[in-house]
């Protein structure tokens, strides 16, 4: 069954006709090209395909794209303003937290919805905040002091 | 996975639709659980009826008595103010459960319509003694949640009825109560076992008047150990008189072995892990009184 779904992603309003049974994730990498968002389990345990829906982190491959009618999304492609970038971007890359690569975009949208409510965590918490984000490339440790990093950074580097 | 999706936004509409798809159709709340089985193929509804557009559903209101709507979401339960005191064992159930990807949607409705041996939200509300209201073409009844729970997967939920919301009294004074899971890791699991308990002491704090016991993952519904209560009620809540739960407790329980745990490792967590839930209240408890 066809459904016309109207999104608002990354700021931008789409109007996105598409099959009923799609995935908010689909509709994303499938229908617009959103490649940032990544596809592994297809099951919300590793995380890949977080994005932000209204604000809060969910996994899009379990979300039907029906269920985000006249919502926002923002993905990893939406994050940087103006061509520069967030800052839990720019402390990835200061701190090397970047292996493969696979995990990060969705690693550094759950760190920016968290951050978003809990501005200054302990590592701690940071950790507990990532634990649905896997990386097989094991690289939690620089993760973790990129976030804390970027939460500096975006409270005024106190 | 290929169905019709519909939005009914009330709930006359949505049982309207439940009664005419009748086993065709399926009801989505979070969808945490329901999307993974129908591309796994397990299920393949003809028609898929999302309920997230029907008002009312996702409160939670805290009077004399608690209602938590269908699609209160982990998330909600986890801040809610009120759950923070007495009674944090929801809060300590819904923050256990997936990351914050699955918790931000996840549902109290899909988790007790689910019957999950291994539930985690399931135990604490079972000892709160709640009931659940399901409403279908002939109305609304009530249902208490033991009564609800028939098996694994298995609810007395009828063909087209809605889930509406479970509900329980507030808790009598000195009263408070603690949610434990043990899993093969701290984040991201299936409960191997876990423990709700609530306790209510008399006024002096030297005697247990009321105790609830309910085991996940120990048997093919989560489960009451009423002799571990019954052992409590009357007396001093001393760690003594908790641990000799927890053995009455991990005798009496009927756990399976599978690749998460042996049945023999099952009832060993539920001997410790008994007591520790049960001193969390009395801590608790007194806490409160000083």
């Amino acid at each position: 069954m066809k459904i016309t779904l109207e999104l608002t992603i990354n700021g931008e309003r789409h109007e996105v006709t598409t099959e009923s049974q799609r995935s908010l994730l689909d509709v994303l990498r499938l229908d617009l090209g959103l490649t940032g968002t990544k596809e592994n389990c297809l099951e919300a345990e590793c995380g890949v395909c977080t994005v932000l829906l209204d604000g809060r982190a969910v996994n899009a491959c379990i979300l039907l794209a029906a269920q985000c009618q006249g919502r926002h999304v923002l993905t990893i492609e939406g994050l940087a303003r103006d061509g520069e970038r967030h800052p839990l971007q720019q402390a990835f890359i200061d701190h090397g937290a970047v292996q493969c690569g696979y995990c990060i975009p969705a690693m550094i949208l759950s760190a920016k919805a968290y951050l978003d409510e809990h501005p200054a965590p302990t590592e701690a918490e940071v950790r507990e905040a990532l634990a649905g984000n896997l990386c097989r490339c094991t690289g939690y440790q620089k993760i973790t002091e990129a976030v804390l990093e970027a939460a500096r950074v975006m409270t005024g580097g106190r | 996975m290929s169905f019709e999706y519909h939005e009914p936004t009330s709930l006359a509409e949505a049982v309207e639709m439940g009664a005419a798809f009748s086993a065709d159709g399926r009801f989505l709340a979070g969808g945490t659980d329901l999307i993974i089985q129908m591309r796994r193929g397990r299920i393949s509804p003809r028609h898929v009826v999302s309920l997230h557009r029907v008002r009312g559903l996702d409160g939670i209101a805290v009077d004399g008595t608690v209602r938590l709507g269908a699609l209160v979401t982990h998330r909600a339960l986890e801040q809610h103010a009120a759950f923070q005191g007495p009674l944090r064992a929801l809060v300590e159930g819904a923050e256990v459960i997936g990351g914050h990807q699955v918790r931000n949607v996840a549902t109290v409705g899909g988790n007790i319509v689910n019957a999950s041996p291994a539930a985690d939200i399931v135990p604490v509300l079972l000892s709160l003694d709640a009931e659940v209201t399901c409403v279908g073409p002939d109305g609304a009844r009530a249902i208490p949640l033991g009564a609800f729970l028939v098996g694994p997967g298995q609810t007395a939920r009828r063909p087209g009825e809605v889930l509406e919301s479970a509900r329980f009294a507030a808790l009598p004074p000195r009263s408070a109560t603690a949610f434990l899971k043990a899993g093969r890791r701290k984040a991201m699991e299936i409960s191997v076992v876990c423990v709700a308990a609530r306790l209510t002491l008399e006024e002096a704090g030297e005697r247990c008047i009321e105790a609830r016991i309910v085991l996940g993952a120990v048997a093919p519904t989560t489960w009451r150990a009423r002799s571990a209560e019954r052992a409590l009620e009357g007396r001093a809540p001393t760690v003594e008189a908790f641990r000799e739960a927890g053995r009455l407790a991990a005798a009496e329980c009927r756990p399976i072995s599978d690749v998460r745990a042996s049945a023999a490792y099952r009832a060993h967590l539920v001997e410790r892990l008994l007591p520790r839930a049960l001193t969390r209240c009395a801590d608790r408890i007194r806490g409160m009184a000083s």
